[in-house]
């Protein structure tokens, strides 16, 4: 957003805390701003139509009184929170939604939410939940029938050269970001989780290139700095989709460092680029459908789903974990056990923490995690 | 923990054939033949025609969560699953066999307090269905991951999105394409497992055995209608078994030309469930398994339920049984798009092997004025939250529609959750405000 007088994570911070108007500021320019509820539906698409993506997110610290209205308790409070910020007026500036199927809760709202209050472009991108080559050419067809949904409304042609570069703009956003959590490997690490993930949260609300420059910022910011500092246990954060900064801070207060994390805004993300080597629609389906670790499809029943995990612990050098599950959220709650019992097998202490989206009891969870801290001392 | 019977917990039946099922249907109930048979372990959404086309003995943890439910054992199970760290937020059906599974494995045999027909006979494969909901997605990789090294086979039928135009060439053959791959890859899933060809003669007299028990149920829905209703849920639940379990097996033929025969019977007499019949209610969700005696006790009060939104077939779909096994999935998709076009908003996914389904928001509202009634109950499950997630905005369209609902929180099988007192405490005003709408009085 032009010139600012504020640099890395200065700017960071500034738009950590200002996102949503840096995405109004973008649609007074004449750009569409178009929310997507999650990584299934590829930014890049979105990117390739010319329109600015932004992950819907919700407000923690916010209270829910118009979604009791139209959906019930009962429900993932993630997306409910988010589906109150758009009837509270929250996301007007988002001229689109995309819902993926992610998860029973994004599937059955996407509906509801169009019933009760209309984006100007709606979209429900399907998601098969089995890894095979028909899921994977199923989720193909999924991207090109999307692909042309965004045409449409956009009025414009979505052409291979504008989506090789939306594609090379995010693989660029990837390589940085793979940097700076190499940068973590080290002990103590020059970068915290908290700043980690603020630079992830941001890099949901701006466009490709912008989080590019941005990036470079932070890089040659953080590179500067002087080693040295706390010597602290090494965390690695596991979870449900979190978009709030402040659990990060909390666990990174109480004494530790957050080095990785397996999280869909993280790890999952970024520790891979899409490759377009046997097409782009190919490399869209691997990253963003087969590669893309989200509990909810179904990899098979073998503990070694979880090696990843294990090996994000061994080449982070992670004592050990704290998990994140959001209430009502079965695919994470039904992982929770089997991996909690493998990480434990490998002598990594796991702790749990479950949440409604609202931190309410961040004195409760600080009191745990502490506890949980000292034993990895 | 303890949860003694209360005026609730025992439904009794209405219809004679309903009250003779263990008798008309002893494949199900008996288990014959167990011993020389292979066992999967089955979801719905698993074609039954598929199972008896491999001579395959199907066990259904759903159906063992309703009857741990029925016997109030379910807490225990629940219970032993929660001590392992699964939440007790997760599908009480699941919870219930994760904490059977868990028991079995801690003894080396059946728990002693599973019901009285023991456990469930021990599988040889897990066959799990992605249809519905993402608890059975997980469900049978978490038995296969934790409790029983067997072979997993998940099925995984999509269904289009709500605004997608299901008359458009390209999205038929998106969904036939990969509903076919999947259907073929369950049948090879099972040649490998059971060693045995599959038989497309005998698979097509099964399919075809299979359409007709469709039909015949499919009539009983109609004259459900008539003024007095001649069935109510207590028999429907009853009823839904060879539905769900069966369909390709003689015995369900019968079953449910009996069952057509009988209510035929009662419609062409007059006679009703109800001698006075005050009012027509509709039940939507998941039934309360261990307390199916609440359907006795609308009745009690003069009201009977015409129709449930729960594992609602659609009409017969016409398909060539040249290929049966294109037939199946053309069925399959046919029945999803008779749901998708029945729908609107709110909706279940639709695209389930097994039929039947959750009504959409459409359907609800054209079915109260076909049954003509008078309020509708829904069933918010805890643990279910596929089946609970939209009664919010299905009261609020049936509200527009003058139709009083009534949303009623506990769960299909965890009894914990169950109160008669609170229930009545919620019903009794409930067909108040119903009465005076009907009567202008209070009754």
């Amino acid at each position: 957003m032009g010139k600012s007088a504020v640099h890395g994570l200065e700017r960071l911070n500034d738009l950590y805390n200002r996102k949503e108007s840096v995405a109004k500021e973008y649609r007074k320019q004449g750009k569409k701003i178009i929310g997507y509820l999650c990584y299934f539906a590829p930014p890049e698409l979105i990117s390739a139509a010319g329109m600015v993506p932004y992950r819907i997110m919700g407000r923690m610290d916010d209270e829910i009184i118009q979604a009791h209205n139209y959906v019930e308790p009962l429900g993932c409070p993630f997306i409910r929170n988010c589906f109150e910020q758009d009837l509270k007026g929250n996301l007007d500036f988002l001229d689109g939604r995309i819902i993926p199927h992610s998860c029973d809760t994004a599937q059955r709202l996407y509906g509801i939410w169009k019933y009760y209050k209309s984006a100007s472009y709606n979209y429900c991108l399907n998601v098969p939940h089995k890894v095979t080559p028909w899921s994977r050419d199923f989720f193909k067809r999924e991207l090109h029938f999307f692909k042309e949904s965004l045409e449409k409304y956009g009025g414009v042609e979505i052409t291979d050269e504008a989506l090789r570069n939306a594609i090379r703009l995010y693989n660029e956003n990837r390589a940085m970001v793979r940097e700076l959590y190499d940068l973590r490997k080290e002990q103590p690490p020059r970068l915290s989780g908290s700043d980690m993930f603020k630079t992830l949260i941001v890099g949901m609300a701006i466009p490709p290139e912008e989080f590019n420059a941005l990036l470079k910022e932070i890089l040659a910011e953080v590179k500067n700095r002087p080693r040295g500092g706390e010597m602290l246990p090494r965390i690695l954060f596991w979870g449900c989709i979190i978009d709030d900064a402040r659990l990060f801070e909390l666990i990174e207060e109480s004494g530790s460092w957050i080095v990785s994390d397996d999280t869909c805004i993280g790890t999952k993300s970024y520790l891979r680029r899409i490759d377009t080597s046997h097409g782009l629609m190919e490399g869209l389906a691997k990253g963003y459908f087969e590669e893309f670790r989200c509990p909810r499809t179904d990899r098979g029943p073998d503990i070694h789903r979880f090696d990843y995990v294990l090996d994000l612990v061994r080449e982070y050098d992670v004592q050990g974990v704290i998990g994140y599950t959001l209430s009502f959220c079965d695919p994470f709650k039904l992982d929770y056990p089997d991996m909690r019992d493998y990480l434990s097998e490998n002598e990594i202490p796991m702790l749990l923490i479950d949440d409604d989206y609202s931190l309410s009891h961040l004195e409760s969870i600080r009191t745990r995690v502490e506890a949980f801290i000292e034993i990895l001392e | 923990m303890s949860h003694a019977a209360n005026e609730m917990s025992r439904a009794v039946r209405s219809l004679e054939t309903v009250r003779n099922s263990k008798k008309l249907l002893p494949s199900f109930f008996s288990r014959e033949n167990a011993e020389n048979r292979k066992v999967a372990w089955c979801m719905q959404g698993v074609p039954t025609e598929l199972l008896e086309a491999f001579d395959l003995m199907p066990e259904w943890p759903e159906n063992f969560g309703a009857l741990c439910a029925a016997r109030s054992v379910a807490p225990r199970f629940i219970a032993a699953a929660e001590s392992e760290g699964f939440s007790s937020e997760l599908c009480s059906y699941m919870t219930n066999t994760l904490g059977y599974c868990k028991r079995y494995c801690d003894l080396g045999t059946e728990p002693p307090e599973s019901p009285p027909q023991g456990g469930m006979v021990h599988a040889t494969m897990l066959l799990g269905s992605g249809y519905l909901c993402d608890p059975r997605i997980k469900w049978f990789q978490t038995i296969g991951t934790r409790y029983f090294d067997i072979p997993v086979f998940n099925s995984d039928p999509m269904s289009p999105p709500i605004d997608r135009d299901i008359d458009d060439p390209r999205m038929i053959d998106h969904h036939m394409q990969h509903l076919r791959a999947d259907l073929k890859d369950q049948v090879a899933f099972l040649e490998k497992h059971t060693h045995k060809k599959f038989d497309v003669n005998r698979f097509r007299e099964i399919m075809s055995i299979s359409q007709k028990s469709i039909e015949s149920w499919r009539r009983v829905y109609d004259l459900r209608k008539v003024k007095p209703c001649p069935m109510g849920s207590e028999d429907y639940f009853s009823c839904v078994i060879p539905q769900m379990f069966m369909l390709g097996k003689e015995e369900a033929l019968t079953f449910f030309e009996k069952v057509y025969d009988e209510v035929k019977d009662r419609v062409d007499r007059g006679v009703g469930v109800l001698k006075d019949e005050k009012y027509r209610l509709a039940f939507y969700g998941l039934p309360p398994w261990h307390n199916l005696g609440f359907f006795n006790y609308l009745e009690s009060l003069g009201a009977i339920t015409v129709f449930e939104g729960a594992y609602y077939i659609g009409p017969p779909v016409d398909i060539d049984l040249d290929d049966p096994l294109e037939g199946l999935a053309e069925r399959i998709w046919k029945n999803a798009c008779w749901h998708h076009r029945t729908s609107a908003e709110a909706m279940p996914e639709i695209c389930n092997p097994a039929l039947q389904q959750g009504i959409g928001s459409k359907l609800l509202l054209r079915l109260i004025r076909e049954y003509d009634v008078d309020g509708v109950i829904l069933h918010r499950t805890r643990s279910c939250r596929p089946w609970s997630w939209g009664q919010v905005h299905y009261r609020t369209l049936l509200e527009k529609e003058g139709i009083p609902a009534l949303i009623f929180e506990s769960d299909m099988t965890d009894v914990r959750m169950w109160s008669d007192s609170k229930v009545k405490a919620q019903v009794e005003p409930f067909m108040e405000t119903i009465a005076q709408l009907k009567y202008g009085k209070i009754d």
